[in-house]
């Protein structure tokens, strides 16, 4: 009980017992489950390729790969009638090398390349440019995007 | 009870009635028949269970090894390869691995030995496998001399018997702190026996060992999924080399089946046409002689099976380990942990009591259509 005014003092003094805490802004879930919100393949059976994205108020939708996840981003009206794009707290992919989650909206994604995933041609995840270009050259990639120049027309290409 | 049941009941008595009434015959029947379905279902069982063991223990193998190979033969490897191969895309961690192996005299068997840089290994201490302790009869805190490469003899004190999990392979260890087994075989500084790779996507494993090999010509990376492979036909094959030696066996006892079930003896077609005219139907003596059958052939079949379980999982399949397990003469002692399958068990049941009770059931046939008085006169 005596540790309650200090951890008071401490919010307060960081400004966070000022705003409510945000429940959502870490993702809670980390091992992928359910149905991919777009395919509805089984996202447990590819973990390597798992995405998800994580509401404000703590619902989340996973994906079995990068390309279902733009597919739901781009098209939210359809796929998550209810949702606005206002009410994502994060997105994550996996990087490809590390195998880790990583924040979609800072990542690179190889176009083009030789590697597939569980629904064929992907945009394969990097957490860093670096890593991407790496990648473009051993994979035989086509070209190297941010998560901004991804729309409707790069799915396409994917089909 | 309902008039079709007590008549199965009825010729199920009877049926093993008829099988007491032969007791000798019918004993030396299933015994043969049980030794062979133990020797086939041990060697299932062994084979299985050593494939389950090198699966389990390769789990914590390395994704790679690196060797650097010298007119076609592994030679050491330069630390300064490590870096280079660190910085590689993909490349979790890089190890380099000192090892080898150490013939002992006395005993005449080869250990191998590793160095590790684990903390807790005391200075001039070594840990070593539960087979080394047994064949050298030391235990911990003794000292046992090793020579080196110049003949004379170092003296190590042996800190921790390691614990008799995973003995297949760990039971001829020996691990020792680096700068001992440089000094032990005299192994220059600045390389390694080989290297070890963890990559952090297994997917990228052949991209990676593509670029080691475009970057050091005179290397040969091991995949991990290789060595599993090897494993796996290297027991296959001894398995396989087993089943050709069995094969003998079965069709030995496929003759020997054939000549005892298919045989009917002048007493047996006698009995059939005295039951046939007692008002037996062709129907009755066909079921009589099948329940006969499945009696003796199930009976072997579960004790074969059962005795198979107790001699590989309980006894460790002394009877042919040694011809399965390798040459080296440090053997190890284990419990093999029981493994089964399922589908192998099907496949056993239906390789050995399928034929039998078809045998029988031939030649019951041609006799049970045979007019009774016939059948009584001949």
């Amino acid at each position: 009980m005596s540790r309650m005014p200090l951890l008071l003092s401490f919010l307060l003094a960081t400004g966070l017992g000022a705003t409510p805490p945000k429940p959502a802004a870490s993702p809670k879930a980390t091992v992928p489950k359910g149905n991919c919100a777009v395919c509805g393949m089984y996202v447990a059976n590819f973990p390597d390729w798992a995405a998800v994205v994580t509401f404000r108020d703590g619902g989340q939708a996973w994906f079995d790969g990068p390309k279902d996840l733009f597919t739901y981003l781009l098209d939210l009206k359809r796929y998550a009638p209810k949702r606005a794009a206002g009410d994502i707290a994060s997105i994550q992919v996996k990087d490809y090398y590390a195998l880790k989650a990583t924040d979609a909206r800072k990542a690179s994604f190889v176009l083009g390349s030789d590697i597939m995933g569980p629904m064929g041609k992907e945009l394969v995840p990097f957490g860093t440019e670096a890593g991407a270009r790496d990648f473009l050259k051993d994979h035989h990639g086509k070209k190297v995007l941010g998560f901004a120049e991804i729309n409707l027309g790069t799915l396409k290409d994917l089909e | 009870m309902r008039p079709p049941l007590q008549r199965y009941r009825n010729i199920l008595d009877f049926a093993l009635s008829s099988l007491l009434r032969r007791k000798g015959r019918n004993l030396a029947l299933i015994s043969v028949y049980t030794l062979v379905v133990f020797v086939i279902a041990s060697l299932v069982f062994f084979v299985q269970a050593l494939k389950h063991e090198a699966h389990e223990l390769l789990v914590q193998a390395p994704d790679m090894v690196v060797q650097r190979m010298v007119a076609g033969r592994h030679d050491p490897v330069p630390l300064a390869q490590v870096e280079a191969i660190r910085s590689i895309r993909g490349v979790d961690e890089v190890q380099p691995r000192l090892w080898g192996y150490y013939y002992d005299p006395v005993f005449g068997g080869n250990l191998t030995v590793l160095a590790t840089e684990d903390a807790a290994l005391a200075p001039d201490a070594i840990w070593i496998g539960e087979g080394v302790a047994r064949s050298m009869r030391v235990k911990e805190g003794d000292l046992i001399p090793l020579r080196g490469y110049d003949g004379q003899s170092t003296l190590f004190s042996i800190q921790k018997v390691l614990p008799e999990t995973s003995e297949l392979v760990s039971s001829d260890l020996v691990l020792m702190a680096p700068k001992d087994v440089r000094a032990l075989f005299h192994f220059p500084e600045g390389l390694a026996t080989d290297l070890a790779i963890q990559a952090g996507n297994p997917r990228e494993l052949p991209t990676i060992a593509a670029k080691i090999v475009e970057l050091y010509p005179d290397s040969r990376p091991i995949l991990k999924s290789e060595i599993l492979r090897t494993y796996e036909a290297v027991f296959d094959w001894r398995g396989g080399l087993m089943v050709v030696v069995l094969g003998s066996a079965v069709l030995s006892f496929i003759i020997f089946a054939w000549d005892k079930a298919t045989g009917l003896s002048a007493e047996e077609r006698k009995e059939i046409g005295v039951l046939k005219s007692l008002g037996w139907e062709s129907a009755d003596v066909l079921l009589l002689k099948f329940w006969e059958g499945t009696v003796i052939s199930v009976t072997a079949f579960l004790t074969g099976v059962l005795l198979a379980y107790a001699h590989v999982f309980f006894f460790s399949a002394s009877l042919f380990e040694h011809a399965l397990k390798g040459w080296s003469v440090l053997f190890p002692h284990f419990r093999l942990s029981p493994a089964l399958d399922g589908y192998q068990l099907t496949v056993l049941f239906f390789l050995t009591v399928l034929p039998y009770t078809a045998a029988t059931l031939v030649p019951s046939w041609r006799a049970a259509t045979v007019d009774p008085d016939a059948a009584m006169r001949s």
